[in-house]
């Protein structure tokens, strides 16, 4: 009888341990990302959308409620935002695309990795009008001629500068003099100060021996610029505008990597003139976004290539107090091109609920949808909407302004994020004197070569 | 009876057996799988690769750099984290006024996550608002910690400061479990303190270094998180470790293939420790 209890008992207990373990919380869905897509409850259709948690899903989630509460009613269509973990989306999105899962019926994506995530998503080209958008954030999600996600969020670089030092440099004779005379000793040839609005690169390097104590005791930065070094892709991106901007790119027409070009070259040895030269913090070798930020917000930098979403903060005189309304804007030097990428919403190939979900996505694209956007804080790349909130938000209509003008797209291939990874690898020692520019340049040649090849 | 009792052995080893055949068996078991086969992220299973993720992998010449700086950044990690945790051992092992809140603020370290550990680096080095560098701006010190050649012993620092508090967790126990007649013992013979620790109480600890050597090295072996907030990896590939590699293969550049092969080739090289500890530790 004993024996029987006890068998009882520890039959019970292992029972409760495994059942235990194989609980789901039903009450985590939105959460966890275990949405319900496409269940339908009294003629409603469930449409579950990943998005990326923070600031981009706090404005989406604003265009989800008042959908809806408003068009969804009459489409018969209910959005759920799925919020996976802000650094953990694309690896569970891609656990998911890879067991090809239909859990969820639109997927989050962005330009640099839209190429890992096209076989898992359905071409959007005929199904939804993509005009109203900037080209260059449309064609940062095609990939082969097909559009394979709508943009909801647009991300490019600008030269911030402080406004109060470059006009002192303009028309200050002392500086001016003293500008030549750096310049003649840093690129041996004298330069007249210009406007940012029209530097090459030859003037982006001068202004930064300026402004740094090491050329110029006097400056009032410790130095000129602040370049951001760590190896990661999105300092790749910042690279890109240098090489860009130089007149190159990774590939020639026919899709071979050209990154031993002199343009590559030119955009290497601004980076390494600058680092070498002291023109910016030793620290930038782990820089990224909050380093640059700190180092214009201190009043230790003049001027750097930063991300367009700075702005807004570095004019905040409850953020940055040193240098609020002191911030100014112009294109990347040289020939002024500007790294675009978007993130979007594309639609899951293995969707149980493509027609609601594409119902959704139709309202998406409309100008009233991408105003709610902007108004709870993204950046859609509408260049009405973005103009229209100019008065609140100084720097949304240069979004539209320079993403037109100046906005390109890196190669968007199924090797696009890949390579960016091999190149922050395979440059960033070089940005930083370990590694000699041209060896890094041909190893970064055969290393995107080989992956291609793959 | 015997029958009953032989039954309730596998019912009560049932949870641990599932649990080591889900979380152990199960993983390692479709990462072999998966290492055999061409899988990349968002295409899924698409053929039979035989061993060519496994030669692709043992032919680049990054994984043999991330193994490399992995080896060396564990070996010197653990040895000088065993030195500083034994001789913190020793200190704590004598009575002296205010021990308690000092072990309490010596156990601090081991608390923090070891990504949040990166950060709070990352803010306190950082040139324009970091404290570290004020403090030695103050006193005329201008010193780059991430320049490409000080980057390396500033990463084993961090893991000398957040780590030495576990060795000394251990040896600590260990010593409290040694005879205070040994050290009386060694005195009365005339033996200094010093040859009484090393030729006496080391030896009788010895196992105890093993248990900590053995657990930090594997952990050293993995570390991911505080170098992979810092540098990435960088500058270039100087700080790459073996984990931030998987990470990148597998997650990056979406190659799970690739990644599992290399998963794969890193758990048969620790594997090929284990019985070097376990003969140590079964003396």
């Amino acid at each position: 009888m004993k024996g029987l209890l006890t068998r009882c008992v520890t039959l019970a207990l292992s029972l409760t341990v495994v059942l235990a373990g194989c609980g789901s919380n039903q009450d985590s869905s939105t959460d966890a990302g275990g949405a319900s897509g496409g269940s339908e409850q009294s003629g409603t259709s469930k449409v579950s959308m990943v998005y990326w948690p923070g600031p981009e899903s706090d404005a989406m989630q604003k265009v989800v409620d008042a959908y809806n509460s408003g068009q969804g009613k009459t489409d018969g269509v209910n959005v759920e935002m799925v919020l996976l973990s802000r650094d953990g989306t694309y690896e569970k999105e891609a656990a998911m695309m890879s067991s090809k899962s239909d859990e969820v019926d639109m997927y989050f994506t962005a330009s640099y990795i839209i190429g890992q995530h096209a076989p898992s998503l359905d071409a959007l080209d005929g199904k939804l009008n993509t005009d109203g958008y900037l080209k260059s954030s449309v064609d940062s999600l095609r990939m082969n001629n097909e559009t394979l996600a709508i943009p909801m969020d647009v991300s490019n670089h600008f030269l911030l500068y402080r406004q109060d030092l470059i006009d002192q440099l303009l028309s200050d004779s002392a500086w001016k003099s003293k500008y030549g005379e750096v310049s003649q000793k840093v690129l041996g040839q004298t330069l007249e100060p210009k406007d940012p609005k029209d530097w090459t690169w030859d003037d982006f390097i001068a202004a930064a021996a300026f402004f740094s104590q090491e050329y110029n005791p006097d400056s009032p930065t410790k130095y000129g610029t602040a370049l951001q070094m760590k190896n990661l892709i999105f300092n790749v991106m910042i690279w890109d505008d240098f090489l860009w901007s130089s007149g190159g790119s990774w590939l020639d027409e026919s899709g071979k990597p050209q990154l031993n070009s002199d343009a590559a070259k030119k955009a290497m040895g601004i980076y390494s003139t600058i680092y070498n030269g002291k023109m910016t913090s030793p620290n930038s070798t782990v820089a990224e976004y909050p380093e640059t930020q700190a180092a214009l917000q201190s009043g230790n930098a003049a001027f750097a290539v930063q991300w367009g979403a700075a702005y807004d903060e570095l004019n905040d005189p409850a953020r940055s107090p040193n240098i609020a309304g002191k911030i100014a804007v112009a294109p990347i030097p040289g020939e002024h091109k500007t790294h675009v990428h978007a993130l979007g919403v594309g639609l899951n190939k293995y969707a149980k609920n493509k027609e609601a979900a594409l119902k959704w996505m139709n309202y998406l694209t409309t100008k009233d949808a991408m105003q709610i956007y902007a108004d709870g804080g993204g950046i859609p790349p509408i260049a009405e909407v973005l103009n229209g909130l100019g008065e609140k938000k100084p720097v949304l209509p240069l979004i539209a302004e320079h993403v037109d003008k100046y906005g390109y797209s890196t190669p968007i291939i199924a090797e696009t994020q890949p390579i960016m990874l091999k190149l922050a690898e395979d440059l960033s020692g070089a940005w930083a004197g370990k590694d000699d520019i041209g060896k890094a340049l041909e190893k970064a040649q055969t290393d995107v070569t080989e992956t291609l090849s793959k | 009876m015997v029958y009953s009792e032989k039954a309730a052995k596998w019912v009560l080893s049932f949870p641990l057996l599932l649990f080591w055949v889900v979380m152990v068996v199960f993983p390692a078991g479709y990462a072999i799988y998966l290492s055999l086969h061409d899988v990349s992220m968002g295409q899924g299973m698409s053929s039979f690769s035989g061993f060519g993720n496994y030669l692709e992998i043992l032919g680049d010449a990054d994984f043999w750099h991330s193994i490399g700086f992995t080896l060396e950044f564990a070996l010197i990690t653990t040895v000088l984290e065993l030195v500083f945790g034994f001789l913190l051992a020793l200190l704590f092992n004598r009575s002296f006024p205010g021990k308690r809140p000092l072990l309490s603020m010596v156990l601090l370290p081991i608390m923090v996550a070891p990504s949040l550990m990166g950060i709070m680096f990352r803010l306190i080095l950082n040139e324009n608002n970091g404290v570290a560098t004020y403090f030695l701006s103050l006193l005329h010190i201008q010193i780059n910690l991430f320049d490409p050649d000080l980057v390396v012993p500033l990463m084993i620092v961090l893991d000398i400061m957040q780590w030495v508090p576990f060795t000394f967790l251990i040896i600590y126990s260990g010593l409290q479990g040694v005879d205070p007649g040994l050290f009386e013992a060694a005195s009365v013979d005339g033996a200094s303190y010093w040859r009484t620790v090393l030729q006496i109480i080391l030896p009788v600890i010895a196992p105890i270094f093993f248990i900590a050597a053995f657990l930090r090295g594997i952990d050293a072996f993995r570390t991911f998180d505080v170098i992979y907030v810092l540098t990435n990896g960088g500058p270039g590939n100087v700080t790459k470790t073996a984990s931030i590699y998987i990470y990148e293969a597998a997650f990056k550049s979406g190659q799970i293939g690739q990644a599992a092969s290399a998963s794969v080739i890193v758990a048969v090289f620790l594997l090929l420790l284990i019985p070097f500890f376990v003969k140590r530790l079964s003396k």
